[in-house]
């Protein structure tokens, strides 16, 4: 068998821990594999290679991420930081010593991870609540503790975490080389045109904050159907802003992005309460709307709403661009109308007067959880009457689907018990939903009607009131 | 939140146990200097990947690889290349490294393979082929003919006991796998030496286990064969005997490749190919009398061993054991049995077979409380073991019983009582609000159980193992204690200098632990069992009893002041101590009766629920546990092992599901296997209750494995207190929940019932969710 070809390397610039690396190395290698393998920093750890674990969570520029899933292209003139930079050598830092003397470290390997989350959080400045502490950390999984003496050494260090100790650089730059093979190659695009160019030459994927891509990849899952094209850096796909009677969010606009917007917050305050359920910290910190809308999971969690706010995604191709509506957009299991040459570059939500919109996601667990069912539905109030009823649903189909059948049934109604019993018959008679690990079609469909039944019955009593 | 006051962190000699010292390994931990098994920089190292059966049962008739690729680059093993015994020694010797003929299993190593870097090992991998023919294969307890073992325990007259009986209640239990879930993954690395030797260093938590496993498969002497535990991220019996296997693998690699070999797996390979709690399958039928009396108690019990025997025996005894609670009854009988499959080899995972019975035991006395009409806190005060009370096996639990003391600290602490008030409210305001409207949607419930945990070996383990544990004065004058017994998390590397530095009135920092190397340490038994603080513990204590003595003789004046002359003047001392069995303990292993533990550890739990009638979502809101572990060394330590216990119990309880298709588990990644996070945990109390072992030199018993046995069924009993529905299938997923509201009606009618009135005749009450 003939010897395959080397990756193809590239010469990556950033630092760590305030030393400025040189790094020779595929652009597709994890940032993860770099710091323990190529840097030799180990004390950020491997739990999972998915996203799902937070063990080996470092910060980017201050956010809080796993570094199994940024390719370290991505990290290029960016500052990483590591637990090794926050003690001074043997001296530990006010919040290393509150774990210590809290007892928030037993076994010890997802403590890196856990001291990097609660580092950012506290950077935040966020009021260090229960509540808050543990959504902080949710990314972040401990088989030890309980959490209950982390979130209490978290508590203990707040107010008390000083800005980070600046290590003593020399300015001498560590140059390290990946091993041979060490990652997938990733193509640069420093803008949409050459993205756009390139991705009409070579039919490559496209990878933003790589939470979906990375994964495959890792699960050698990912459709070998040309190169990887990176976007991340794409400035034209970011921006979440009002144009006339629609949000328009740039498809890069990630799930932090969305619950920090003082627009969302004003002009559809559920996105904001959507991203918030999505993963964790670290995942909000890297998922983007537009990869949501692309990966086309038929459980992606941003989608019933797209869909029952007749919300459209715009596609750009070398050829110009196209508008293509939710209800249009994904034509099958993980499938999408999106040609081989297009990128998503932004999801159009129109803004109706009056609207009122509710969202409910059933998952196993209240973070880092893959729905069983998701919710959204909107409408308008004529007074006690609902108008312009719009149902999404997901995780009860092969892709996200509107109820239709249950639309009809609201659509010119009152919100009454009766109503919300035979909406929530329709729904169930309408989905398709299946057996899987995660769930069974029999919940699924129950579940479905009861949430849906719930919805209104909670309009109606809110209007009664 | 625990409720110990915590002492001054700073350390006085003479005065080290019973105080929150801080971990030994901590600041290592918290800077990422600590070296878990792939931090480790070997040189020249290669990498190792197994190839895999993937069906549950079949005859291997060849192994095929595909002469297109380049195998010159890698090495290849198989069965034929192992130069000992082709066994993971354990008990039975029944597990092969690697499968000669049949495959017994999905995942089953099959083949080895390394290479220099990990990529051209995965790629050789897709080259390999394995030619198989099918065998039926056997994926239900109930069905297998095979039993591993065994067991029976009778005491009284169980016919008698019945007919006195005024109701009978009946049950059937069932516990799925538990992945233990450490978030190390297991990993080994095995580096030749001269002379034949190799050593193997690893996250593992029993290195002599590893050791006589090593010598068996590859035919090497005891000084040949050398295993050192890296830092370990985590175990939970999940590397009790697996690793044994992990490094029998690496070591084959390194024997053919003649260089360092490193084994790590990725998560996917851990969850489909290590052992998890063995399932289970526990029926009660119950006989009490009108005025709440327990007079019969018929127990049977069915293990899923899996594929292999690995330790089914001790942990269904174990389980068998501890099946009918923490209660008095004159009439018992406890059969029971652990059945090959073609699953998975069921493992050791933290509680060891007693959460799966005690479950079960716990399930069926609330349900008896419920039929009653009596608190399920009232029923247990009447039943709960006192001092002098004989178990099933004929114990006479003479001293150190604590069942009482901690049901009134959890529930006074919990307000159970007033907390059942609560929800016996509001479940009446959703009946009268749904006879108008809908009711609420979300549902309160409070539940509680009571357990005990035998600490150590059963019956006459301790005594095989035979424990030796050390302490030496250097001739430097160093003092250093030498034991086998692996930190894993649990605290044993600060626990154990403390115990040593109390007894020998210096201060804690004084005592060194030697290296965890088995050329180094003697062998002081497997790191399991809620054992180590107990028996290797009080060991250490006697160790360091003598050699203070000695030094005390020599110099006439107190250790700490004449220890340092002693050594330079005399040269070093070292005092192994040996395990020789406790005082009035008896067991008799053929006809299973006697002391089946030297003393028992006892827990309270009180679970606080809310749940979505529309959904059947759970949320544990709140848990409150009081345990008595006997003395308590390090209360932060103590209490940090209740409510980690208490977590990994809740997701045992609520989320923790495998789903098993053909043999094969379908859970195989983080996304699909989900365990509690920070928002899932409940606000945790642990409250520590010291009744100490008087057998022991330092009155600790055991604490680790306890919060596994009691917090599941008080979280399934606060789901019934919410919605009036008994989930007899661990765990209590939204899915059976919704199930069991749907089928009793609607769920807001069905939560708004009250508790059943007493059931008045003697009947045999329909099993739970029938």
């Amino acid at each position: 068998m003939a010897a395959p070809t080397a990756t193809p390397t590239e010469t990556i610039r950033f630092t760590v821990n305030d030393t400025p690396v040189e790094l020779d190395a595929p652009g597709g290698r994890r940032l993860l594999d770099v710091l323990r393998y190529d840097l030799g920093l180990t004390g950020t750890k491997e739990g999972c290679g998915e996203g799902e674990c937070g063990a080996c969570s470092v910060l980017i520029d201050g956010d809080v991420v796993d570094s199994c899933l940024v390719p370290v292209c991505q990290v290029a003139r960016h500052d990483v930081r590591t637990v090794e930079g926050l003690a001074d050598g043997v001296r530990l830092d006010p919040l290393q010593s509150a774990f210590l003397e809290a007892g928030g470290t037993q076994c010890g390997i997802c403590t890196p991870g856990m001291l990097m989350a609660a580092r950012a959080f506290l950077a935040s400045g966020a009021e260090p609540t229960d509540g808050a502490i543990r959504e902080a950390i949710a990314g972040n999984l401990c088989r030890c503790t309980g959490y209950t003496k982390i979130i209490e050494a978290i508590a203990l260090a707040a107010g008390a975490v000083p800005a980070f100790r600046h290590m003593p650089s020399t300015g001498a730059v560590r140059r390290v080389a990946a091993p041979p093979n060490g990652g997938p190659a990733i193509v640069p695009s420093p803008t949409l045109r050459q993205a756009l160019r390139l991705l009409a030459e070579t039919g490559g994927r496209p990878i933003a904050g790589g939470t979906d891509v990375m994964v495959a990849l890792a699960a050698r899952s990912l459709p070998r159907d040309g190169p990887l094209l990176d976007i991340w850096g794409l400035e034209e796909l970011r921006g979440i802003r009002l144009e006339g009677d629609e949000l328009v969010l740039g498809a890069l606009t990630t799930y932090a992005e969305l619950r920090r917007s003082r627009v969302v917050a004003e002009a559809l305050p559920v996105l904001a309460e959507i991203a918030a359920t999505i993963g964790a910290a670290q995942i909000q910190n890297r998922g983007t709307v537009g990869g949501n809308v692309i990966n086309a999971s038929p459980a992606g969690d941003m989608l019933p709403l797209l869909l029952a706010t007749e919300s459209s995604i715009v596609l750009a191709s070398v050829r110009g661009e196209r508008t293509v509506p939710a209800s249009a957009f994904w034509s099958g299991y993980r499938r999408t109308v999106r040609a081989a040459d297009e990128l998503v570059v932004r999801i159009r939500i129109p803004l109706v007067p009056d609207r009122r919109v509710r969202y409910r996601k059933i998952g196993t667990r209240r973070a880092l959880a893959i729905s069983k069912v998701v919710m959204a539905v909107a409408w308008r109030e004529d007074g006690s009457t609902w108008r312009d009823v719009r149902i999404g649903l997901g995780s009860v189909a092969e892709r996200p689907i509107r109820a239709l059948g249950a639309e009809a049934v609201l659509e010119g109604s009152r919100p009454t018990t009766e109503t919300a019993d035979r909406a929530a018959a329709a729904v169930e008679a309408e989905i398709r939903p299946i057996d899987d690990v995660r769930s069974t079609a029999d919940y699924r469909r129950a579940v479905s009607g009861r949430v849906l039944r719930r919805i209104v019955l909670e309009a109606g009593e809110a209007g009664a009131r | 939140m625990a409720t110990i006051a915590r002492p001054s962190q700073a350390p006085a000699p003479g005065f080290a146990a019973g105080r929150s010292l801080l971990r030994r390994e901590g600041p290592e931990k918290l800077t990422g200097l600590a070296r878990y098994t792939d931090d480790l920089v070997v040189p020249g190292a290669w990498y190792g990947v197994t190839i895999r059966s993937t069906e549950a049962h079949a005859r291997l008739l060849g192994i095929e690889r595909d002469p297109a690729f380049d195998w010159s680059q890698v090495v290849v093993v198989t069965a034929a290349d192992i130069p000992g015994d082709n066994v993971v020694s354990l008990m039975s010797d029944d597990q092969p490294a690697l499968v000669a003929d049949e495959i017994r299993h999905v995942a089953e190593p099959v083949a080895l393979v390394a290479a220099a870097d990990a990529e051209t090992a995965r790629a050789a991998l897709e080259h390999v082929r394995l030619r198989t023919e099918p065998l039926p294969p056997v994926v239900d307890p109930l069905e297998s003919v095979r039993a591993f073992a065994r067991y029976e325990i009778a005491k009284g007259d169980v016919a008698a006991g019945f007919a006195a009986a005024d109701l009978v209640v009946e049950g059937t239990y069932r516990v799925g796998h538990q992945e233990q879930l450490y978030i190390e993954n297991q990993a080994m690395i095995a580096i030749p030496r001269g002379g034949g030797g190799i050593t193997v260093q690893g996250s593992l938590q029993c290195p002599y286990y590893v050791h006589t496993a090593l010598k068996r498969a590859l035919a090497l002497d005891d000084a040949q064969a050398v295993v050192v535990q890296a830092e370990t991220g985590g175990g939970f019996g999940g590397k009790e005997e697996y690793p044994s296997m992990l490094a029998i693998h690496a070591a084959l690699l390194a024997r053919a490749a003649g260089r360092p070999v490193r084994m790590i797996y990725d998560r996917h390979e851990d969850l489909v190919a290590t052992t998890k709690r063995h399932p289970a399958i526990v029926t009660h039928r119950t006989g009490v009398t009108r005025d709440g009396r327990l007079v019969a108690q018929d127990i049977e019990v069915v293990m899923d061993a899996g594929a292999y025997c690995t330790l089914s025996p001790v942990v269904l005894s174990r389980g068998t054991i501890h099946a009918a609670g923490p209660y008095v009854c004159p009439n018992v009988r406890i059969r029971s049995r652990t059945m090959a499959t073609n699953m998975l080899p069921s493992g050791a995972m933290r509680g060891f077979g007693a959460p799966q019975t005690e479950f079960a035991a716990e399930m069926q006395v609330n349900r008896i409380a419920e039929a009653l009409g009596i608190s399920p806190a009232e029923l247990r005060r009447r039943w709960a073991y006192r001092v002098g009370d004989v178990t099933a096996t004929g114990q006479v639990l003479r001293d150190s019983v604590a069942a009482l003391e901690v049901l009134e600290r959890a529930t006074e602490a919990a307000e159970f009582e007033r907390g059942r008030a609560r929800t016996a409210a509001a479940r009446w305001a959703r009946l009268e609000g749904a006879a108008g409207g809908d009711g609420g949607h979300v549902a309160s419930g409070i539940g509680l159980a009571l357990a005990w945990h035998g600490a150590g070996f059963t019956g006459g383990g301790e005594l095989r193992l035979a424990s030796v544990a050390g302490v030496e004065l250097t001739s430097e004058g160093r003092i250093r204690m030498l034991t086998g017994s692996t930190e894993i998390g649990q605290g044993a590397n600060t626990v154990l200098p403390q115990l040593v530095a109390e007894t020998l009135g210096v201060p804690y920092e004084a005592v060194e632990v030697a290296p965890l190397d088995t050329s180094l340490v003697p062998n002081s038994g497997p790191t399991v069992a809620s054992r180590t603080t107990m028996v290797v513990g009080g060991l250490l204590v006697r160790a360091a009893e003598r050699l203070r003595d000695e030094v005390e003789a020599q110099a006439g004046r107190p250790f700490a002041e004449a220890y340092e002359d002693v050594a330079r003047a005399c040269g070093p001392v070292r005092i192994d101590e040996q395990f020789g069995g406790y005082p009035g303990i008896e067991w008799d292993d053929t006809t299973y009766r006697g002391d089946a533990y030297p003393a028992y550890s006892w827990a309270c739990a009180v679970a606080e629920v809310e749940v979505d009638l529309d959904t059947g979502e759970t949320a544990v809101r709140s848990v409150v546990s009081a345990d008595d572990p006997g003395r308590v060394v390090n209360p932060v330590l103590a209490t940090g092992q209740i409510e980690g216990g208490t977590l990994q119990a809740v997701g045992y309880a609520t989320i923790e599901e495998a789903k098993v298709e053909n043999g094969r588990h379908l859970n195989d990644r983080l996304a699909t296997y989900l365990i509690p996070t920070a928002m899932d945990a409940p606000r945790i109390e642990a409250i520590l209750v010291e009744e100490p072992f008087s057998g022991a030199p330092h009155g600790a018993k055991g604490l680790g494995e306890l919060p596994m046995d009691v917090v599941a069924p008080a979280v399934v009993a606060a789901i019934h207190d919410a919605t009036g529905v008994w989930i007899a299938d661990l765990p209590a997923t939204p899915e059976k929940i919704l199930a069991a509201l749907r089928a009793a009606g609607s769920g807001a009618k069905a939560a708004a019932e009250p508790a059943a009135e007493p059931a008045a005749e003697p009947a045999a009450d329909a099993p739970p969710g029938a």
